[in-house]
């Protein structure tokens, strides 16, 4: 139920802009009703509709309404396994109905047709009266003419018109449809959690713990090794336990396992039901903190999904959490670590018995992350809940009373508690090098004109040289993604200029390559090579420069055929950086290249980077909120704050 | 400021406003302060009201009602995005074509006649539609996103009575709105790391065209993968607290304002109704 929602909510967004180009609105409509029942469908109709009367009036409301209905009829005609004759004739049906009912409707609303029918005549007339004037006067008796005639029929027009209209955009979506649809199919299910819908073992009390895992493991389905090795736990009522152990080591699965799922084999034992969400049961705090925040203000969010009637004390919560009077601004406005201590406040309405906090800080800035970790330490203190801790920074562990580490785990060498890599010795260039991006006087204002302008960046000024590793520090907010943007040319700064070869770089976009934060927005293709050689522009056929590129970012070429869902957070960021890297940029920027990865990913990254700047003389800047381990990779730090550089005594060698 | 004449070009033009959409204008008036509920009743029933009277008279009532609504919420010029130049170009061809055809009224200037019914006419039809655009606009620019998901719900109580699931529509549209900036971002970024592509432009037009429907195909596959990605995502959080249930810590009643609103908007509209009646009796 959950997921449907989310699925209808997001589907319902796209829908209003799609719509505006008419045929790709049909879709997400389609894939809608492809996967689910017709009610979801309607649900998803009514917000997109009130979405694009916001936006668009009555005009668009409509448009969205058409759109539903060609995409939803194709999606379910796919679902059933018909084939084009279907179309056609349920397109048939379909389209006389619709034209007749428009009709009808202009039948009714007498004044509107009149006013539109004049516009049309007026225009018609004006078009034949050019024609008459440049010698056409035959063509333009025709073309009046049959117009006239036209309306005088015009219920009959309109109905023809209609239905082949229908009919054809029909036609051209099931051709764009079936294709994508092949595509959609293949796109697995991320979500983890499943709704609990009181049958398997629901019934009777809430009451998660004190809960004994004996010998448990699990396996995914069709996978080759256990997910979670044979583990045997006890988690007592208000205890705080923290687990680590790298990606992959099963502390996700085993939040699962707690969270309620049946583990392959062994048992779990527990006095009550699970009671995701509910009062007295489990609560989840999760990785992402924009996914988590349901409410679009920041008191709706801490109350979203009570049963309703259940009054708390929202500002008291908000308190307890470092958030006190912010109940009324919006979730959109707050940071990372906000975020993440907003979903800490909505859990803890529900007085849960059992708290899992899995992997809380991984998007969080160091600021974020220490008042985060403040609000947990003392959680067990101020409520009689028990608390998981899962991360994979053995330092955010201390203030647990017991530590499980997993890290001993089949194909992981347990690295998390190991020291930092050796520093190789950097030789840091101090020749004047070329300058490759000069920025001179940079300013840059969102909503430029409008009462929402908002002044991210002002007067900044610096030049990153051939060869230079440069870090800018800085934390949420700070104008940072902006600035990126505008080296790499995608953003127009609104004062001052940004320069490559004496040219502004939004006239060469692309010359500068830019890994975004989030690598799995920049794979497009479903395939790692196909994905490789569109970004390098190279064609898919040409396997040996594929597996180059690939061998230049460490990555196996046996992994070209991989398709890009089963890759990990690691693997993306290097399959961005081959497609990036063979087209030989002039300098590289990296939006927080190690946010989400666990320290192991880290580290090889960092060291590919090193090399690729120290070997072929790659111009590296990195963008960051984090100083940690970018010492070498980038000998220079500037430190933006509030969109203004901080000046800083001479800023050489990586002091962090 | 700039160091060469193509820089120069880039900054001296002043950038166009963008759309903003579905953030409210910073700042408070009476009409940020009505009830959502209010707001989309009104501006419904006087789009569904210059459906079936689009005459000149209801267009001016209900533009006046813009107007005014506009300065009570001190709504500034800027908030209005600038027109790109093909619109205007479009607005230019059917003005021209519809005037050209001439018809009634006709006015005669130094012995010429000109006839002004297509220009008008074509006027008439411009004027609905920014009318009806500024109607959503004014709910948008006023109306905190927040409060349109209960107020669906307080709206379409009635509708439950017929075992219509108006809360699930209600969840669904919160949960969009709360989606909406989050999505854009990352449409943005989509886009962006596009533009970072090379462009391979094949020799044939065949080709080129092939080339063209892959790529969007392309693009749009990315595009609701990323979405289904944040939908599951979300579908988590909210299995995580127990499925759905209350929207709003305080949910919004329709207060004395919002009372008076209401019967401000009925009154306009009956009384466009009664002059469109008029006029059309007389004539």
């Amino acid at each position: 139920m959950g997921a449907l929602c989310a699925v209808i909510a997001i589907i319902s967004v796209v829908v209003p802009f799609a719509a505006g180009l008419a045929l790709l609105g049909t879709v997400p409509t389609g894939l809608l009703a492809y996967r689910y029942r017709l009610r979801v469908l309607m649900a998803a109709t009514v917000a997109a509709g009130v979405i694009a009367f916001l936006i668009a009036g009555l005009g668009g409301f409509m448009t969205v309404v058409h759109c539903v209905y060609i995409g939803g009829l194709t999606g379910i005609i796919k679902r059933r396994g018909r084939g084009v004759p279907t179309v056609i004739v349920s397109s048939l049906i379909a389209g006389v109905a619709f034209g007749a009912v428009n009709v009808g409707a202009l039948m009714v609303m007498t004044r509107l047709r009149h006013l539109i029918f004049k516009v049309i005549t007026a225009n018609m007339d004006g078009v034949a009266a050019f024609m008459n004037r440049i010698h056409l006067q035959g063509a333009a008796a025709l073309a009046k003419r049959s117009f006239a005639v036209g309306m005088h029929y015009w219920q009959w027009v309109m109905l023809v018109y209609f239905t082949i209209g229908i009919m054809v955009v029909s036609l051209i979506g099931w051709w764009a449809l079936s294709r994508l649809l092949e595509r959609m199919r293949r796109i697995p299910d991320v979500h983890k959690l499943d709704a609990w819908d009181g049958s398997k073992g629901e019934e009777g009390p809430v009451g998660p713990v004190p809960v004994r895992l004996d010998k448990v493991r699990f396996r995914y389905p069709g996978a080759g090794q256990d997910a979670l090795r044979e583990l045997s736990l006890e988690l007592r009522v208000g205890e705080h336990v923290a687990i680590t152990g790298p990606n992959g080591s099963g502390k996700t699965t085993l939040m699962l396992i707690l969270a309620g799922r049946r583990p392959t084999s062994g048992t779990v034992e527990r006095p009550g039901a699970v009671g995701l969400g509910k009062l007295g049961g489990t609560a989840l705090v999760l990785q992402h903190p924009e996914c988590q925040v349901l409410g679009t203000r920041v008191a709706d969010d801490v109350v979203w999904g009570l049963p309703p009637g259940t009054e708390i004390d929202v500002d008291q919560l908000l308190a307890e959490v470092g958030l006190e009077g912010l109940a009324e601004r919006d979730t959109g406005s707050l940071s990372g670590g906000e975020l993440q201590r907003l979903a800490l406040a909505a859990a803890l309405a529900r007085e849960p018995a059992l708290l899992i906090a899995d992997e809380v800080t991984t998007m969080v800035d160091q600021q974020g992350r220490d008042a985060l970790l403040g609000v947990l330490a003392g959680l067990t203190k101020r409520h009689r809940t028990a608390l998981v801790h899962i991360t994979h920074y053995n330092n955010e562990a201390d203030s647990a009373e017991r530590t499980i580490d997993l890290s001993n785990s089949p194909d992981n060498a347990g690295m998390v508690g190991a020291a930092a890599a050796p520093a190789p010795t950097v030789t840091v260039d101090h020749r004047q090098q070329a300058a490759v991006i000069e920025l001179a006087g940079v300013g840059h204002e969102y909503g430029n004109g409008t009462p929402w302008a908002k002044t991210a960046l002002r007067d900044v000024s610096f030049v990153v040289h051939q060869g230079d590793g440069l870090l800018i520090h800085g934390g949420n907010g700070s104008g940072k993604s902006t600035l990126a943007w505008i080296m790499a040319g995608l953003t127009v700064p609104t004062t001052g200029a940004c320069l490559m070869d004496g040219r502004p770089t939004h006239e060469q976009v692309g010359a500068v390559a830019l890994s975004f934060q989030a690598a799995r927005l920049q794979l497009m293709r479903s395939r790692v090579d196909l994905e490789v050689a569109s970004a390098a522009g190279f064609s898919p056929r040409d396997e040996d420069r594929i597996a180059a590129a690939l061998g230049v970012v460490g990555l196996d070429p046996a992994l070209a055929k991989r398709r890009i869902d089963q890759l990990s957070g690691g693997q993306m960021r290097r399959v961005v950086l081959a497609g990036l890297l063979a087209r030989s940029p002039r300098a590289l920027i990296l939006d927080e290249p190690l946010a989400g990865l666990d320290a192991a990913s880290q580290r090889g990254l960092l060291r590919l980077l090193l090399s690729l700047r120290r070997d072929r003389g790659l111009t590296v800047v990195v963008i960051s909120h984090d100083f940690v381990g970018l010492e070498d990779l980038c000998p220079r730090t500037l430190h933006l704050r509030n969109g203004t550089l901080e000046s800083l005594p001479a800023a050489a060698g990586g002091m962090a | 400021m700039s160091t060469t004449p193509a820089a120069t070009h880039g900054s001296t033009r002043r950038p166009p406003r963008p759309v903003v959409l579905l953030v409210p204008v910073p700042g408070t008036s009476t009409i940020h302060e009505l009830w959502a509920g209010t707001k989309l009743l009104v501006v419904f029933g006087f789009s569904v009201l210059l459906t079936f009277y689009p005459g000149w008279v209801t267009i001016g009532l209900v533009a006046a009602m813009v107007f005014a609504a506009a300065r009570i919420a001190r709504i500034p010029r800027g908030a209005v995005p600038s027109m790109p130049r093909w619109l205007w170009f479009v607005i230019a061809l059917g003005g021209i074509t519809a005037a050209v055809a001439g018809g009634t009224p006709k006015v005669s200037i130094g012995g010429l006649e000109v006839g002004l019914g297509g220009g008008l006419n074509f006027l008439r039809f411009t004027a609905l539609s920014i009318v009806l655009l500024a109607l959503g606009a004014m709910v948008s620019w006023t109306t905190n996103v927040a409060e349109i998901g209960p107020a669906l719900a307080t709206l379409g109580r009635p509708f439950r009575l017929v075992r219509i699931p108006v809360d699930e529509w209600a969840v669904a549209l919160a949960l969009a709105l709360r989606a909406f900036p989050m999505l854009i971002d990352e449409f943005q970024v989509l886009y962006a790391a596009r533009r970072l592509r090379p462009k391979r432009i094949p020799k044939s037009r065949k080709a080129r065209r092939r080339r063209h429907a892959l790529e969007l195909i392309d693009l749009l596959a990315a595009a609701i993968t990323v979405t289904l990605r944040r939908a599951d995502e979300m579908g988590d959080a909210i299995t995580a607290r127990g499925g759905a249930g209350q929207l709003s810590a305080n949910p919004a009643r329709p207060k004395l304002a919002d009372w008076v609103t209401l019967a401000i908007a009925i009154a306009t509209a009956a009384v466009a109704v009664a002059l469109e009646m008029m006029l059309h009796m007389s004539p």
